[in-house]
């Protein structure tokens, strides 16, 4: 063979060699473990360690507020609406910081050195949502923001961990009271509330077709002296528990009076922001039972009357005082002669 | 005359052994080539040898043989609260701006008298301005005023394709398919070439300009493989995302594509992707 021959052959093995060695000491040695890649990288993506945790993980701790959530609209499998409790609070565990794209299977948990955010601008948290936006499926319960509350934080009404259940909401008592003992029972009540409980001018407000869960909660609250007043207080601490409810039972049986609204009325009213009114109090000035007063019946005087006292806040109450203290006068005086002005049913 | 014949016939017989010799060193180079790709191809053949039983990555409680997952969008029921935008980010450390996402939402609105829907998507400068921070997201109210014909919401994220074009354009194996259906990527061994970020027809894929490594929704394989759903489906309030396992008959997903009359994007890209929608018009793609 020439020598120029051998030559190239000599050369061409050690670069087969070279190549070979090359291909030994470079490439990983799991490259081919499980196909065309390497296999390690597997193990290493899969070891991440997960942030959100799950509700179960809260209930660890959180039993109180996941039982609250558990019977909420928030929590309705059925329907396939399901708002766990990392949704709005963020995940409860992170990774422990290591070079971007390294991953990590360590890290910690809540509480474990890690705050969890309490949301504070529920408003902007429930709008993402909540608000009505073109392309949310009509199944999806939306409100128009500014009609439903204004700037008000949702939480003011809504307890957040359920958001069916209203502050101020309470449930319907269980044993009604008995209508035609009141009626023996309410000789004192007449002299401020008027005959018949129509108040017409008079110090007290009109008690007539008034709901009774609210009359039982108020003549409660001035008996053990939650609310003071110093005509009532006395005048409610008299009377025992089954008093409260005939004389409830009495009142709420008795027909309201007053003028229906004129067009102008209603018109300024709603102005005047009472459609945030109508989700408590009713679309006409009656309530659902669920412990707000009707409003329909009283005297304009009485609710301005109310209004300046929840705005001054001598008469404590969270989302009134909120939102009586977002009112001007003006406001005020429409509102009082819208509700005064409804019919009663 | 003869003197010039004897010439001619040793200049012959000389070319015909030089001739043969070369064809000689030719066959034997031929040989020595077709033995060195037999050997190359004996190298991937030995892992494919014990074709019985492929090994299988150890991962505590999970085999990867025994899933195939899969993932569905009911787009009739997204209400485009972009909670799993957010919680994608959080749970994989995607980058906090609005130009890297590994998966997303598209709003399609067609106004009254409008031939085409307008597409906007969390990214888009007037919902930025909306949610008043690159990290969080929230669809602006943009079409409060106007009068609209038809709306809705689509979560776009990876489709985890049956036959990945990203896969097969990658230069260095970076990029792989798992044998349970997740296309992932070996960040220690991307150059950052993106040329799978050109591949891919549902630009499901990204660069990370930082890392110099492309990046992908994995499904959140690091939750899949710890028999957790991955971040999306977790928060999703309205289930709208549904994931499971194929090969489970009672899985979300399998009664999804059991109940449901689905579609792919793009079935003609020939990829085969793995998200299956129900609810989505023919613009969406």
């Amino acid at each position: 063979m020439p020598k120029h021959a051998v030559r190239l052959v000599l050369l061409l093995v050690i670069f087969g060699a070279l190549a070979v060695a090359a291909r030994y000491f470079l490439v990983d040695k799991s490259y081919y473990k499980y196909g065309y890649y390497r296999g390690d990288a597997v193990m290493e993506i899969a070891q991440d360690k997960p942030r959100y945790q799950g509700t179960a993980y809260c209930e660890s701790c959180h039993s109180d507020k996941v039982s609250e959530w558990s019977k909420s609209v928030h929590n309705n499998p059925d329907a396939g609406k399901v708002v766990k409790c990392e949704v709005c609070h963020g995940p409860a565990g992170s990774r422990d910081p290591q070079q971007h794209y390294m991953h990590a299977a360590t890290g910690r948990v809540h509480p474990d050195d890690l705050k969890m955010a309490i949301p504070t601008d529920t408003q902007a948290l429930c709008k993402l949502c909540h608000e009505q936006t073109a392309g949310r499926p009509s199944q999806q319960r939306q409100i128009v923001v500014k009609d439903h509350a204004g700037a008000l934080q949702c939480t003011l009404c809504h307890n957040p961990h359920s958001p069916g259940t209203f502050v101020g909401s309470l449930a319907a008592p269980e044993h009604r009271g008995d209508a035609e003992a009141g009626k023996g029972k309410i000789a004192t009540c007449l002299d401020c509330h008027g005959a018949n409980g129509i108040s017409a001018g008079l110090p007290g407000p009109t008690l007539a077709g008034q709901n009774q869960t609210y009359l039982i909660a108020t003549l409660t609250e001035y008996k053990t002296g939650k609310r003071n007043d110093p005509m009532m207080a006395p005048i409610a601490a008299a009377m025992s528990d089954a008093d409260i409810k005939d004389i409830a039972a009495y009142f709420s049986s008795l027909k309201c009076k007053s003028a229906a609204n004129t067009a102008e009325q209603t018109a300024a009213a709603h102005e005047a922001g009472a459609s945030v009114c109508v989700n408590c109090h009713g679309a006409n000035g009656s309530s659902a039972d669920r412990g707000w007063p009707n409003l329909v019946g009283q005297s304009k005087d009485y609710i301005v009357g109310t209004l300046k006292a929840y705005a001054g806040g001598q008469r404590p109450n969270t989302a009134m005082n909120a939102l009586a203290k977002g009112m001007n006068d003006a406001d005020v005086e429409k509102l009082a002669a819208y509700y005064a002005g409804y019919s009663c049913k | 005359m003869d003197e010039l014949k004897m010439n001619e016939k040793e200049q012959i017989e000389t070319c015909q052994s030089s001739r043969r010799a070369v064809l000689g060193y030719l066959g034997s180079a031929i040989a020595g080539s077709v033995a060195m790709i037999a050997t190359g191809a004996m190298l991937p053949k030995a892992a494919h040898a014990a074709e019985a039983a492929p090994p299988v990555p150890a991962l505590p409680g999970y085999d990867w043989s025994k899933h195939r997952w899969a993932f569905g969008v009911d787009a009739t029921k997204c209400i485009g609260c972009l909670r799993c935008v957010e919680a994608c980010k959080a749970e994989n450390e995607v980058a906090g701006d609005a130009h890297h996402f590994r998966t997303w939402v598209e709003r399609y609105v067609t106004l009254e008298g409008e031939e085409h829907a307008r597409i906007d998507s969390q990214a888009d400068p007037v919902n930025i301005a909306a949610s008043g921070s690159e990290k969080e997201y929230r669809f602006a109210n943009r079409y409060a005023g106007e009068k609209v014909e038809k709306a809705f919401f689509v979560p776009k994220l990876c489709n985890q394709c049956t036959h990945p074009a990203c896969v097969q354009v990658c230069p260095v194996g970076a990029t792989f398919k798992t044998a349970d259906g997740i296309v992932v990527i070996d960040h220690t061994y991307c150059i950052g070439c993106e040329y799978c970020v050109q591949a891919c027809p549902y630009g499901a894929r990204f660069f990370n300009e930082e890392q110099g490594v492309s990046d992908k929704c994995t499904w959140c394989y690091h939750r899949i493989t710890k028999g957790l759903q991955p971040a999306c489906v977790e928060v999703c309030p309205v289930g709208a995302r549904v994931f499971g396992d194929r090969n489970d008959k009672q899985s979300p997903i399998s009664q999804f594509l059991a109940n449901n009359r689905v579609q792919v994007l793009k079935p003609e890209s020939g990829n085969a992707p793995n998200v299956f929608y129900v609810g989505i018009d023919k613009e969406v793609i």
